[in-house]
């Protein structure tokens, strides 16, 4: 399925979007939000980690290469990390990740990172709403980047 | 490969939103998916039963369960799956309630959701692995260090539970800082009366080893299993024999600075740290002992009754132990006063730290419990200054949660002792939480001779300490204003005891940014350390008042019972990350970032060593290999790379 078929019945476009979860707190954010049954976009794929340490950047590069239009990636708070430390982790390979997505003339905004705690199911709904608006405001990730990693493979 | 797919209904919860019958056929369409059976509440029993029936006809290489949050149900149905004889770690759960039926509006775009959460788990758990649960023995033994409150009550929980203890203690006797203090807070118990029972039921049971001036020097291996080296310096007095009559204490010639008391006063070379203290022997200060200067001075010995009871030859020695589990309880010390030149400090007139001031007030202590000077006379004015380094980005941000209390404290027992005595207590905060401890405040601004003064920065206190008395001068309002106070007692703020750091970098558990032992959770797991089966208790993990320690000692036998029950097995966690030692480069990025110390290194093949029992699995040195040597159990590469696809195809 292409971003094109995503697009909805009044012609706007739909994006793709992966999110990237830590099992601890905002996963659980994100059970929050449907325990309080609160509507959200439905653009957002949820894959799950023990922990935000384990994202590894490859997978955001390999989310944008099978069609994603932006990456989500929820943290817990600092501090409140299961792992004591691997959000903060996650931060730095964020930042790498900001550094190389330039490179590719991708904009940063098509990788978020945030924290959402267990708690914060209204937060995961904000992120994901907006998160969502922002990459229907940016369009499609351009088809180079998509044509750069088929070349390197 | 043949994947069952079972899609829980949840009553009308999921199907109010997404229609069964078209998840089921866009599944059918998925490789490798033989069936997709929707079910009515799946975590019931009747579900549960229904599930491992279906399953050991079906008998699928893989499951997918399409239901709830696998954060409250992924343990029933991989225990589920285990009944059906099919490895638990070969199912993988969609998350179809909480985050697609309740929060989608569009039923359309609800089942397209699922189909996708769907195509993603069959994708990643083709590639799942089974995994065991692996258990290994386990040595109930346990080392207790720090033979404080915390530590003794460790020591006698487990001990009462029938586990052998090994006590370790620093100094000669054991009872940690409350066998210091005359009065305790809030209620003004005694403290040694407190601790003594405790004492002795510790010295009377028969399952703890207590091991007195002595300290753990190595420590090998890892949860269930610890090997300890613990070396103890020469008391000099042998323990079996001697029946501590002090003997051999008055004819001693020579006199040294008292430890015990902070140095106000001199002990013997041969003396008692504490009278009545446990174990009630004598030691030797070799450092002051003439026998360290080469005279051959046997007075002691000729004094002592007991023949062989003082041994001038005595040794270092090193006992090893092998143990199970460790717990901390090292206590604290209070923060270096000379970090405050303007209050005078050290630097010679009647400027004190409260713990000197608590032996001054102290029936053993120097002064036999009298209030007095230097030069020996009663105060007519006291000064206690509160905060000392505590609340202060400059020194420690941290409330030490102790000060204001023993400061009220003294303020009843100066109140008792000397009638006549002024009081002023220059504080910034006062913090006085808990169902009794605000009496001794109440009593305090009750008092005729108290006076408060709130400062805003204890730079602008100065002490002048003078022949007499000092003078303490502070800003009120605009202008600087002066007092005198024969006495002033600083209550310095509580820090991390002087061999923490050492302690803490050989059992590899980490510090916290001001110096305390790192604790696995600030709430939910204070009595943990981040190594498994390392424990803590007391101040040594963070400030605390006696009751706060006591419970957290108890809290880590607690933990030690519940997480090494004897008889039984110690369990490991399947997922956890691993070496593949071919791959691997050794450049030991790994050991850098992993939080438990879990990863070591093999010298001999050049490789990581990733040590299951310590690994929590979090994936962050997987993440962090550049080789792609290191993966992590039930969430390898590709594992998620494979759903990442199945999600967005």
């Amino acid at each position: 399925m292409t971003a094109e078929n995503l697009n909805n019945q009044q012609g706007q476009f739909e994006p793709k979007i992966v999110g990237f979860l830590c099992n601890w707190c905002s996963y659980a954010g994100a059970d929050k939000a449907g325990l309080a049954q609160t509507p959200y976009p439905p653009n957002v794929r949820v894959v799950r980690f023990m922990c935000s340490g384990r994202m590894d950047p490859q997978f955001v590069l390999q989310a944008y290469e099978q069609g994603a239009d932006g990456v989500l990636i929820l943290a817990c708070h600092f501090g409140d990390c299961h792992y004591k430390e691997g959000n903060f982790r996650a931060t730095q390979r964020h930042s790498m990740l900001l550094h190389l997505l330039k490179q590719e003339g991708i904009e940063e905004q098509r990788c978020r990172f945030d924290y959402v705690s267990a708690g914060e199911g209204d937060k995961f709904v904000q992120v994901v709403t907006e998160m969502t608006e922002t990459i229907r405001k940016l369009g499609p990730l351009h088809k180079q980047f998509i044509s750069n990693c088929e070349g390197d493979s | 490969m043949k994947i069952g797919v079972y899609f829980c209904k949840c009553g009308t919860n999921i199907t109010e939103k997404i229609d069964p019958e078209r998840v089921e056929n866009e599944v059918l369409a998925l490789p490798n998916v033989a069936y997709c059976k929707p079910c009515e509440y799946l975590c019931s029993e009747e579900g549960k039963t229904f599930l491992e029936q279906d399953l050991k006809g079906e008998k699928p290489d893989r499951v997918v369960i399409s239901a709830c949050s696998p954060r409250d149900y992924e343990r029933t149905f991989r225990e589920c799956v285990a009944n059906a004889d099919i490895n638990p770690y070969l199912m993988q759960m969609v998350n179809v309630r909480e985050q697609v039926a309740w929060v989608t509006a569009d039923p359309e775009l609800a089942v397209q959701k699922t189909v996708h959460y769907i195509r993603g788990a069959a994708k990643r758990v083709t590639l799942q692995a089974p995994l065991e649960e692996k258990e290994i023995e386990i040595c109930p033994e346990v080392l207790v260090v720090g033979a404080g409150p915390a530590g003794l009550k460790a020591a006698m929980a487990l001990a009462d539970s029938g586990r052998k203890v090994v006590l370790v203690e620093k100094t000669p006797v054991v009872g940690g800082m409350p066998v210091r203090y005359e009065e305790l807070f809030p209620n003004l118990e005694c403290g040694p009366c407190m601790l003594e029972p405790i004492e002795a039921e510790v010295f009377q049971s028969k399952n703890i080893e207590i091991l007195t001036l002595s300290e753990v020097a190595e420590v090998v291996g890892y949860c269930g299993n610890f090997t300890v080296k613990i070396r103890q310096v020469p008391r000099f007095v042998d323990m079996e024999k001697c029946i501590g009559c002090g003997e051999c204490v008055t004819p001693c010639p020579v006199s040294t600075p008292n430890d015990f008391n902070c140095g106000l006063d001199q002990r013997k070379a041969m003396a008692f740290a504490l009278k009545g203290g446990l174990p009630n022997a004598p030691s030797i200060d070799m450092k002051a002992c003439l026998r360290a200067k080469g005279e051959d001075c046997t007075i002691c010995r000729t004094a002592c009754p007991v023949e062989g009871t003082v041994n001038f030859d005595d040794q270092e020695r090193i006992f090893e132990r092998n143990v199970g589990a460790i717990v901390l309880a090292v206590g604290s010390s209070l923060y270096d006063c000379a970090a405050f030149p303007d209050l005078a400090y050290g630097k010679g007139g009647d400027v004190y730290t409260s713990l000197e001031f608590e032996r001054l007030l102290s029936a053993s202590g120097p002064t036999g419990g009298k209030v007095l000077t230097r030069a020996g006379a009663p105060p007519r004015s006291l000064a206690i200054l509160h905060c000392v380094g505590s609340l202060d980005e400059r020194h420690k941000p941290y409330c030490s949660g102790v000060c204001c209390q023993y400061a009220f404290k003294f303020n009843q027992l100066v109140q008792h002792k000397l009638p006549e005595a002024k009081v002023f207590h220059f504080y910034r905060e006062l913090v006085t939480p808990g169902k009794e401890e605000c009496g001794l405040l109440a009593r305090a601004m009750a008092h005729p001779h108290a006076q408060f003064i709130r400062y805003g920065n204890i730079a602008d206190l100065k002490v002048q300490a003078a022949q007499g008395t000092n003078r303490v001068r502070y800003p009120d309002g605009g202008a600087e204003c002066e007092l005198e106070a024969d006495m002033v007692v600083l209550c310095p703020a509580i820090v991390p005891s002087e061999g923490s750091k050492q302690l803490a970098a050989m059992l590899e558990t980490g510090l916290d940014k001001f110096g305390f032992f790192d604790e696995l959770h600030g709430r939910a797991d204070s009595g943990q350390s981040k190594i498994k089966g390392i424990f803590l208790a007391g101040t040594c993990q963070s400030p605390k008042d006696i009751q706060g320690a006591i419970n957290q000692g108890m809290a880590a036998a607690g933990y030690v019972l519940s997480q090494l029950a004897s008889g039984k097995k110690l369990k490991i966690e399947p997922i956890t990350a691993q070496v593949r030692e071919d791959a691997c480069s050794g450049c030991q990025i790994c050991r850098g970032v992993c939080p438990y110390k879990a990863i070591g290194f093999d010298l001999d093949h050049q490789a990581s060593v990733v040590n299951p029992l310590l690994c929590h699995g979090c994936g962050t040195c997987v993440a962090a290999c550049p080789s792609g040597a290191m993966d992590g159990n039930h969430f390898t590469m590709a594992q998620i790379s494979a759903e990442i696809e199945g999600v967005l195809q």
